[in-house]
């Protein structure tokens, strides 16, 4: 090809594209019947379309291909159009799905708990038995209750892993612990003694007034044992005062009182703890902390939490200087726990923290704060 | 609708007796026979168009069956033109261009992983080529070839194909001056 041969040959193009409109058009379109050269141009252009479109039929598809894109597209515009019904299908297989992974995982989350539980129980009450001890061991809802029949069994409870209630059963009474070690025996269906290492116990012998033990204090029935003066421990009342005695472990016989208190293991034994001894309720002059803790303690016994813990706070309030602050306080912690008021609980377990930062019970109390 | 619908004689003969427009105005409502009739009257060109285009018979169905729902897509916005062939290339160039592009991004990539410059060029519209023409066509750019085939084949207007592809309609003149004179150059030598 010789493009230079004509000075419009390129017009042949651009009348193709539409480049050309107008005089122009009609100006070329005469020039063709002139020009050989330009004539050829346009005839080879319209050739080489001529060549292009005649090729490519190899890319056709076949009858049968077709059809079948042809059924595949319908079905992918169908399934475009009808995505409500779908989706709602979906969403209701979603929904069962999310059901039945909930429904299992709640099970194993019950398992679960269940089974982290027991054995959170079975360490925080720990349980040593003789060899002629007879007992058993159940649980009912919040109260773990430990049923002796006879034989001695030293217990230790672990108040900062086990929240529940313990109860010992005993022949002929029940005995709660308050966070604690203790040792209770039982023979020939009565208790026989009961001694506490550390923390409290309160002893409930059927016909008798219930009973707060403390640390170092030991129970005994009055027909077993000495009397003598304890002034940490709170005196049954007068009904029952003369059923039964507390000596301390290390305490000789001591010369028989009026009351069934003794003294305990403690050493410090301050004025007020003097004036709330029992020899002065025996003669009629108890004074009033001691009138108003122990109501608060009955109180408790009694499992009228509430009340418990709005007394105990009544005796701090007005005796803020009485020795046994320490444990109103800490038993207001435990009442309130019993209550199941935990915001109140807590916060009373941090006043207990900070008036008593190096407190007996302050391991217990900082558990039950946290 | 459901595709029993379109099985209907009577629907399926009145699809396909319909101008183009009518078509698309139904189709833009949803009726299942319009695609299929759209389908049958265009398949066939649109197919040959894609495959020349991309040079890879591999992905022509599923690009056709993408031309043909995004075709559904946009019905609504049908310009009314009588002849729904040049409309339905231009969706079709749209989607070989974001597939050529997104193409070239991966191997860019590809190459910067590898830490070489390799400028790759797809051998397999060369080797599927079976005749002078097809094989002269492979050789244009990617760019080049489909704008000659909108132009000489689908018979598009340069404004068409410049608003199909989305360049200015100068792009286009000098893309069809040089896609012709290279494929005449190499027809030209096969021909020698």
């Amino acid at each position: 090809m010789n493009k230079l041969a004509c000075p419009r040959l390129f017009e042949a193009e651009a009348l193709r594209d539409g480049r050309l409109v107008g005089a122009e058009r009609l100006s070329f379109l005469r020039h063709l019947d002139s020009c050989a050269r330009c004539s050829r141009e346009v005839v080879e252009l319209q050739t080489l379309a001529d060549r292009l479109c005649n090729s490519g039929a190899e890319a056709d598809a076949d009858e049968l291909h077709a059809r079948r894109e042809r059924t595949r597209l319908l079905a992918a515009f169908d399934a475009k159009l009808a995505p409500p019904e779908r989706t709602l299908a979906a969403r209701a297989w979603l929904a069962c799905a999310a059901a039945a992974s909930l429904l299992v995982l709640s099970f194993f989350m019950y398992f679960r708990a269940r089974s982290v539980a027991a054995p959170d129980t079975e360490r925080a009450v720990v349980v040593h038995a003789d060899g002629s001890a007879s007992w058993s061991r159940q649980s009912e809802g919040p109260v773990e209750k430990i049923l002796l029949e006879r034989g001695a069994l030293s217990i230790h409870v672990d108040h900062a892993r086990e929240r529940r209630r313990l109860l010992v059963v005993l022949p002929d009474g029940e005995l709660e612990d308050i966070g604690t070690t203790f040792t209770v025996s039982a023979e020939a269906g009565r208790t026989t003694r009961v001694s506490v290492v550390s923390g409290s116990v309160v002893v409930r012998i059927r016909g008798q007034a219930p009973l707060a033990l403390r640390a170092g204090d030991t129970w005994r029935p009055s027909q077993a044992a000495g009397v003598s003066t304890c002034p940490n421990c709170e005196p049954p009342p007068a009904a029952g005062a003369t059923s039964a005695a507390i000596i301390p472990p290390s305490a000789a016989p001591a010369s028989p009182l009026s009351s069934t208190r003794v003294q305990g293991a403690r050493t410090a034994v301050t004025p007020s703890d003097r004036r709330a001894s029992p020899a002065a309720s025996a003669e009629g002059h108890e004074p009033t902390p001691s009138l108003d803790f122990r109501a608060a303690m009955m109180l408790l016994d009694s499992g009228d939490n509430g009340a418990a813990a709005a007394r105990f706070s009544s005796f701090l309030n007005a005796h803020p200087r009485d020795a046994r602050c320490e444990d109103a306080a800490y038993l207001r912690v435990i009442a309130l726990q019993r209550t199941g008021d935990v915001g109140s609980m807590r916060e009373a377990a941090s006043r207990y923290l900070r008036q008593y930062p190096n407190g007996f019970r302050r391991a217990e109390v900082a558990a039950l704060a946290r | 609708m459901s595709l029993r619908g379109a099985r209907q004689p009577s629907l399926a003969d009145n699809a396909r007796s319909s101008p183009d427009p009518e078509l698309i105005r139904r189709l833009a409502n949803g009726e299942l026979d319009a695609l299929g009739a759209l389908y049958d009257r265009y398949q066939a060109p649109l197919r040959r168009f894609i495959a020349r285009s991309s040079g890879n018979s591999a992905d022509v169905d599923d690009l056709l069956h993408a031309t043909f729902l995004a075709a559904v897509a946009s019905a609504a916005r049908y310009d009314g033109r009588a002849s729904c062939r040049p409309w339905l290339v231009g969706i079709a160039a749209q989607l070989l261009r974001r597939r050529r592009q997104t193409f070239g991004r991966l191997l860019a990539m590809l190459s910067v992983l590898k830490g070489t410059t390799q400028t790759f060029r797809d051998p397999r519209p060369e080797l599927q080529a079976r005749t002078d023409v097809a094989r002269a066509l492979a050789g244009l750019s990617a760019a080049k070839r489909m704008t000659l085939l909108m132009a000489e084949v689908e018979g598009m207007s340069c404004s068409e194909i410049a608003t199909a592809l989305e360049v200015p309609i100068g792009t286009v003149w000098t893309r069809l001056h040089a896609a012709r004179r290279e494929l005449r150059q190499t027809l030209c030598g096969a021909d020698e």
